[in-house]
């Protein structure tokens, strides 16, 4: 197929702006510190690094549409689209991600995502295949020496570093940690299906290497007293361990002493320790 | 006036997409809208970007590999004998890690210059796969489940080997399409300003654009699946012992994903579907899809091609139900 020097140019002219536009976008994302909404931190870093070679190729694009000879600007072999609706839709379709991403808002998962897709309140069992584990291989139960070392303190604080891990010692190992003081924060979430002003859960999503497959956690707490703060509210919990009444096996919650609600941290999300 | 009208149609996205740039810090908050869009943007960028740094070396290392290595170097490789050609063939994604979209012109150019058909088709089936960029793709897909890797790539090697052998003892002619043989040998000149670092971005680009395309239906798809369909529809198809299996491959079919990607996309199923079926979604899609059926149909007799596509598919069907055995 071979076309003019003049469609040639236009359609290298279009994949310049197309992947400037790409460049432009990552590069943005990261000046902002946004790119924690789709991708893990260490993910992230390679995709800042996307937009160079993107810039490159817009610029090597560009070069020929301005100066190259007209002779010299050949179709063949690289495959451009052969009508003008084809060419339409193939940058059309470029320019969709792009116009998401410009148009839209970032926003991090929350309570509604969390009720779509179903939010996970056994830690251990459901993020087996995102945790890594405990080291020690010989046969024993992961998060043993992390169990360990949390029981000697006073007040357990959940931290955002080892949070998942953290959760799974103390479900693992909640004979040995009832009565115990937990601090953790998260976002309000509510079950849908099941509403009160009692029962409800502190959500946080397990991102492992981007957010299209971040799972939702949820560690229940009990409160006598009602708190009807709105889904989504970022809230830090301090509560007695205890084990919560049926259910099958060993489910835990907080009975919450204090409830306060939080302005929400830059990054919301949790990841598995390496 | 129609004629104007629709040479002008090009130039739409590219306006919408300037304006969008420059307006969008204005417009977007009134557009937020629905949590259902927002989560479906969340993941269909996400995932995008986390596919683009493969996307992109695989381009650029594409085209390195067109512009400054000769497709005579490649023939001379092979050794004489078929079963260790069959065998290096599988390997040589290795050296030369080409994504499966760049991949038929190279092998319709390696035939013509006296390559065997079986180390050809082996090499198409296997290159996408078996290389350092997938491999390394999958193990941070899969990240601290490093046997799916492994798992890729060995059962890659068998369906690619058996493959070959398979070829090598049942074909006696020749099942290249005649119109491809006599086309005129693709040895183009390119004069353009830069010199070869201009060919190796300009071809870099034709490479992202052409794989670009099928990356963006692939998230576009996997997202709207995720997002729109129900979990627990998800849950009972993920469910069926090997209806997941053929689910999945049938899923890989479709989605034409480039091989440093798909492992993304299988990843984001841990929940649902079987080991073995994300195994089976790995390996048949870089081997055999949409996109990947139309070429061979389109370089090969359709009675080969057809033998060809029955072979993969129940190669990697048997494969990874085995291979499920030993995976969880």
């Amino acid at each position: 197929m071979d076309h003019s020097p003049s469609a040639v140019r236009a359609h290298y002219a279009a994949r310049a702006v197309v992947l400037l536009a790409f460049a432009v976008y990552i590069a943005d994302l990261a000046r902002r510190d946004a790119l924690i909404y789709y991708l893990t931190p260490s993910l992230a870093s390679w995709v800042k690094l996307c937009s160079l070679p993107m810039a490159l190729m817009a610029l090597f694009l560009l070069l020929q549409t301005a100066g190259a000879r007209r002779e010299a600007l050949c179709g063949c072999e690289h495959r451009l689209p052969a009508t003008p609706l084809r060419s339409a839709l193939l940058y059309g379709w470029f320019a969709l991600p792009l116009l998401l991403g410009f148009l839209l808002p970032d926003r991090a998962l929350g309570s509604a995502a969390a009720a779509r897709k179903g939010i996970e309140l056994s830690y251990a069992g459901a993020a087996d295949v995102h945790l890594s584990g405990d080291k020690e291989g010989n046969g024993r139960l992961p998060f043993t020496s992390l169990a360990d070392r949390l029981e000697g303190q006073d007040e357990i604080v959940v931290e955002p570093a080892l949070y998942s891990e953290t959760v799974s010692a103390l479900q693992l190992y909640s004979d040995r940690f009832e009565g115990n003081t937990v601090v953790i924060t998260g976002f309000m979430h509510r079950d849908p299906l099941r509403p009160a002003d009692n029962a409800f859960a502190v959500g946080r999503f397990l991102v492992h290497c981007c957010t299209a497959d971040a799972l939702p956690l949820g560690f229940p707490v009990y409160s006598e007293t009602p708190i009807s703060l709105p889904p989504d509210t970022w809230i830090e919990i301090k509560g007695r361990l205890e084990l919560a009444p049926g259910g099958e096996g060993q489910t835990i919650r907080l009975r919450a002493e204090s409830v306060k609600a939080l302005t929400p941290p830059s990054n919301p999300y949790i990841y598995a320790a390496t | 006036m129609t004629v104007i009208k629709l040479k002008l149609l090009p130039l739409l996205p590219v306006i919408a997409l300037m304006a969008a740039v420059v307006l969008g810090p204005a417009l977007g908050p009134g557009l937020t809208g629905s949590v259902t869009l927002q989560m479906f943007k969340t993941s269909f960028i996400g995932l995008l970007l986390e596919a683009l740094p493969f996307v992109l070396v695989g381009a650029l290392l594409s085209s390195l590999l067109q512009v400054f290595v000769s497709d005579e170097t490649i023939a001379r490789f092979l050794p004489r004998n078929p079963v260790a050609a069959i065998a290096v063939s599988c390997l040589l994604g290795l050296i030369f890690p080409v994504c499966e979209c760049g991949m038929i012109p190279l092998v319709r150019r390696l035939i013509q210059k006296g390559m065997p058909v079986h180390s050809a088709v082996v090499f198409i089936l296997a290159g996408p796969v078996l290389n350092p960029l997938v491999f390394g793709a999958t193990l941070t897909a899969f990240a601290g489940h490093p046997e799916f890797a492994y798992a890729r790539m060995l059962l890659a090697f068998a369906v690619a080997f058996l493959t070959g052998l398979a070829l090598w003892m049942t074909v006696r002619q020749s099942p290249l399409r005649l119109s491809f043989t006599s086309r005129r040998q693709a040895g183009v000149v390119h004069r353009l300003r830069g010199g070869r670092m201009a060919s190796l971005f300009v071809h870099a680009s034709d490479d992202f654009f052409e794989m670009g395309k099928y990356l963006l239906a692939g998230c576009l798809l996997t997202s709207a699946v995720q997002t729109f369909i129900a979990r627990e529809a998800l849950l009972a198809a993920g469910g069926q012992p090997l209806g997941s299996y053929l689910f999945m491959m049938g899923f890989a079919f479709v989605l034409s994903l480039c091989s440093t990607s798909d492992a993304f996309i299988a990843a984001t199923f841990t929940h649902t579907f079987p080991a073995g079926s994300l195994l089976a979604f790995m390996v048949l899609g870089p081997m055999l899809d949409f996109k990947n059926a139309l070429m061979l149909l389109a370089l090969f007799k359709t009675r080969f091609a057809l033998f060809l596509f029955f072979l993969i598919f129940a190669l990697v069907f048997l494969g990874a139900v085995l291979s499920s055995l030993w995976l969880h």
